[in-house]
């Protein structure tokens, strides 16, 4: 069989469970690349056609226009939910990418972030060096030095997201008023769930401090958090970015590392990781860790999911404006919509405003502003401006991707605004309430 | 323009080949997606210029093969002149650009307390320059009629690329001939609508939805029947089989409807509020006297659109059920739907096809589903001939063969089963005079002349 008809192949295999697109394009106007460019190559229906067209063996997977297309696609997948005909967009992109890397190496940053990722002290130097270049204001430096046009943007960018993520102080200046007393706090829960905590890799590097809220708030709703030890990396940006040989082999000591731990639910405050997880046994499919793929991926849990399962607990007054923004891997991805707004309801004084658009990609998806500064940066405006026009002072979004993504934009404007994620509010909430105190806690 | 809006590499060229009828294939030379007018004016006239002709492309929604390309031709596709120019709540009016999705003019237009009436199963993808082309209506269409009603006045690329302006609300009444009249429905075929003003209405008092559920599709349409006897005008009524509502219910659009009944019945009412509560027991007692098995009605908003999500993406979620489809379309008289029915799914056995039915009942507009494999040839050819024998039963019936989807290239063959030479030919002139060099999607509608 020629190379064209082997990779078409590996294609076909899901061809008819996941392709029963009808044609009808209902998925066009729910396409962020689509509806920018116009370009129905740019359409999910479109990359659907050019995948069918490389099963049937009519397009070489090593073609300007096969790699192009597919690679331009965000995999925000908010093309699912929309689709009649129930296509499973995700996977198959899965696929695609995977194929069309093995006949074409991609491009280098992608190459590069993948290698880097895919091994534990890759990882380590890389959210190291990251994490300096933040601290010691290099990274925030560099954005402002450096011009946005050329080879330069697309390092200006990268910077402005590794800025990004440092802490927002913003709220430590925001006191309630008179009158704006935390509300009477029935008994605090004590018997929760028993959970494991995915700390994740980039998490786990540049937002140790939204794990470390994390815990604390699964803990003050009664969960028994079961330390874990860290440097894991769940496979997902190798699963979107097309090698799935790597980020099966990611997922299988996941698995195990999890499984071992025997918890009621993997936690996860990643969005992207967690859809990853919950569909690790589509990624391990055919390999005999399934069963026990399936096993774990039906405990994971986004954290936001957990806590309106719980009901979270009412914490003090935070007065503020909060704009909420949906990730993609949490709304189209795991279908999840209303638990993040269900856990800042349980912060008294915050006046939740929805983005107009929270439903559209913020054009984050994985380093997409670095491996497409144009389209990407025009995405990202859009977001910025969305959530600039909420008038609030803080933007909350349950993914570290689009924390980064909306945060560096609003940098690079000079805005003032400040990113958090959801349970950081929370956290912040229940210090002011003296959830944590030990005193009264214990 | 940049080349990511000149497209003429063959493989991404692929993408365009078919529109939502799959059962066509073929690429253009290029695809040119003009961001103005005076793009798009550009581009027709140095198109035209090579003699070369011109395929007038939307969503690629449309069901038969009209922004199929031509061979050797150019498609100009509108997805990038998407801007709804203005919005006159006071006049009732907006003007819009061709590529604005149907339901992007609904959300707008509600900001007003307005709504535009047509209102296609597609709306959520479809453009207005393609319902423009299309004529194109949908379920409410019973009580607000098609798209040609609303459209007030266009402004047209021709051939070569000559700009006209034609009607406009502000030279109402129209003098002279219609044109607006004549290029709404067109499609394609007489010119590129470059800018749309369509009349807009204030959004309803009330509204009240009722399902009907049925052991059958003729208990269904009978219950159809006694509703219009009894002098009601619903907005819409709308029946959908076994088959389609598994298929719903199967998908991201379940909407609660029963998954073992025969057929379900959906009648909206809307209006002032008064009198509409009325409206809805009469119609209830007719479901009941047709052998209703259950009736439910809700004015739960929620409810309402689920029920509307599930019948209008009752065609895609087909796709579940077999790779490939075709939307037939057709009308007959609504009293003869009962047998006509019963024919479609006798010749649907015959050809051993499965066919599943969503129809627009109130105006007798049918849709068989015909599911099939296109890489089996032998069913494709069952099709072929299984289609062929439901057009004529509608015809003889005293129906014709498109209700609203449009002749294209697929009902073209069907042509001559309807109308005579005569008319054919007076048709061909009038194009001939918005189109004389026939270079706007040549050889789609009117069929080939007969062979002397
Ligand atoms: C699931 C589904 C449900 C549907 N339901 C309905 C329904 O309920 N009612 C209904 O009427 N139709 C329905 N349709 C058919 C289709 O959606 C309509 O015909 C629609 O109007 C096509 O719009 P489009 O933008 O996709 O046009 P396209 O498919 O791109 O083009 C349709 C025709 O319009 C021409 N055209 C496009 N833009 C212009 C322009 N600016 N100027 C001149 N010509 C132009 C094209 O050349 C072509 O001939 C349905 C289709 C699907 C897939
Ligand atoms: S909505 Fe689904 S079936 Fe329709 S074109 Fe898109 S992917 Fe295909
Ligand atoms: S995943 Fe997002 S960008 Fe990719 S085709 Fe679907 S909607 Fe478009």
């Amino acid at each position: 069989m020629s190379e064209v008809g082997i990779l078409g192949q590996a294609l076909a295999e899901h061809a008819d469970r996941l392709m029963p697109c009808v044609h009808c394009g209902f998925c066009l106007p729910a396409c962020p690349t689509y509806v920018r460019l116009g370009d129905e190559a740019d359409s999910p229906r479109g990359r659907l056609h050019l995948m069918g067209a490389v099963v049937e063996g009519r397009l070489d997977p090593a073609s300007d226009a096969f790699r192009v297309h597919i690679d331009r696609c965000l995999g925000c997948r908010a093309c699912e939910p929309v689709c009649p005909s129930g296509v499973e967009y995700g996977a198959l992109l899965e696929v695609a990418r995977d194929v069309a890397a093995r006949a074409r190496p991609p491009a280098l940053p992608t190459r590069l972030l993948l290698r880097i990722f895919g091994s534990r002290p890759g990882r380590a130097l890389f959210l190291g060096v990251g994490a300096f270049l933040r601290n010691t204001g290099l990274a925030s430096l560099g954005a402002r030095a450096l011009p946005g046009w050329g080879p330069f943007r697309s390092a200006r960018f990268g910077l402005a997201m590794l800025a990004s993520t440092e802490r927002w102080e913003g709220l430590r200046w925001i006191r309630a008023t008179e009158g704006q007393e935390a509300p009477e706090d029935p008994a605090p829960p004590t018997t929760g769930p028993r959970v494991a905590l995915l700390t994740g890799c980039v998490q786990e590097g540049l937002y140790d401090r939204v794990n470390q809220a994390t815990a604390r708030v699964l803990e003050a709703n009664g969960c028994q958090v079961v330390a874990m030890p860290g440097g894991g990396c769940c496979g997902a940006l190798h699963a979107h970015g097309g090698d799935l040989e790597t980020a099966r082999r990611l997922a299988r000591t996941e698995v195990r590392r999890f499984l071992d731990a025997d918890v009621d639910h993997v936690v996860v405050n990643a969005a992207g990781c967690g859809a990853t997880m919950k569909e690790y046994d589509e990624l391990l499919g055919g390999d005999p860790a399934e069963s026990d793929a399936g096993a774990l991926a039906r405990r994971v849990r986004d954290v936001n999911e957990l806590l309106a399962e719980l009901g979270p607990r009412t914490g003090a007054p935070v007065p503020c404006r909060v704009a909420v923004d949906h990730p993609c891997h949490l709304l189209h991805a795991q279908g999840i919509r209303q638990a993040p707004l269900a856990v800042l309801k349980a912060v008294p004084g915050a006046e939740v405003r929805l983005v107009e658009d929270a439903d559209e990609c913020c054009g984050g998806a994985g380093i997409y502003g670095i491996t497409h500064p144009e389209l990407g940066g025009r995405i990202g405006a859009d977001k910025v401006r969305s959530v600039r026009a909420t008038e609030c002072e803080v933007v909350a979004t349950a993914n570290p991707g689009c924390m980064m993504q909306i945060g560096a934009g609003l940098r690079l404007q000079g805005a003032p605004e400040g990113v958090m994620h959801p349970v950081e509010l929370l956290d912040v909430s229940y210090r002011r309430a003296g959830f944590y105190d030990e005193e009264r806690d214990g | 323009m940049g080349p990511d809006h000149v497209v003429a590499d063959p493989a991404r060229l692929l993408v365009y080949e078919s529109d939502g009828l799959t059962q066509y294939r073929q690429a253009p030379l290029a695809v040119v997606l003009p961001g103005t007018t005076d793009e798009l004016v550009e581009v027709v006239r140095a198109v035209h210029g090579e003699g070369i002709p011109v395929v007038p492309r939307g969503a690629g929604t449309g069901l038969s093969g009209g922004a199929l390309p031509v061979e050797g031709s150019v498609v100009v596709g509108t997805a990038r002149l998407n801007r709804i120019l203005a919005l006159d709540p006071e006049n009732r009016l907006a003007r819009v650009q061709p590529g604005v999705v149907n339901s992007r003019l609904g959300v707008e237009a509600r900001r007003h307390g307005l709504h535009y009436a047509p209102d296609p199963s597609s709306q959520s993808a479809c453009t207005l320059g393609g319902n423009v082309a299309e004529n194109s209506g949908g379920p409410h269409c019973l009580k607000y009629g098609v798209t040609s009603r609303y459209i007030s006045g266009l402004t047209v690329v021709l051939g070569g690329g000559a700009v006209v302006e034609l009607g406009g609300a502000a030279r109402d009444p129209a003098t002279g001939l219609d044109l607006v009249g004549l290029f709404v429905g067109s499609e394609g075929c007489f010119g590129i609508a470059t800018e749309i003003e369509v009349r807009l209405l204030p959004l309803p008092g009330g509204v009240r939805t009722l399902l009907g559920i049925f052991a059958s599709v003729e208990d269904a349409a009978r219950a159809v029947t006694g509703i219009v006897a009894q002098g009601l005008l619903p907005a819409a009524l709308e029946i959908m089989d076994g088959a389609s509502i598994r298929a719903v219910e199967a998908s991201v659009y379940a909407a609660g409807y029963p998954t073992d009944a025969g057929a379900a019945l959906v009648v909206e009412f809307d209006g002032t509020d008064a009198g509409l509560d009325e409206d809805v027991a009469r119609a209830v007692a007719c479901c009941r006297e047709a052998g209703a098995t259950d009736v439910q009605h809700t004015d739960d908003e929620g409810q309402r659109t689920r029920l509307w999500q599930g019948r209008k993406k009752a065609f895609g979620a087909m796709g579940r059920i077999a790779p490939d489809l075709l939307v037939q379309d057709a009308t007959v008289p609504r009293t003869r739907l009962p047998e006509v029915l019963e024919e479609i799914m006798a010749i649907g056995a015959r050809y051993d096809l499965h066919v599943a039915n969503v129809f627009h009942a109130g105006d007798g507009n049918l849709h068989p589903k015909i599911l099939f494999d296109r890489s089996d040839a032998d069913e494709l050819a069952r099709v072929e001939r299984a289609s062929r024998e439901m057009m004529q039963v509608c015809v003889d019936a005293g129906g014709t063969i498109t209700g609203e989807h449009g002749v294209g290239v697929d009902k073209q063959k069907y042509m001559r089963l309807v109308h005579g030479e005569e008319e054919l030919a007076a048709m061909s002139a009038v194009g001939g005079a918005f189109d004389p060099r026939g270079l706007f999607n040549p050889g789609k509608v009117l069929p080939e002349p007969e062979p002397a």
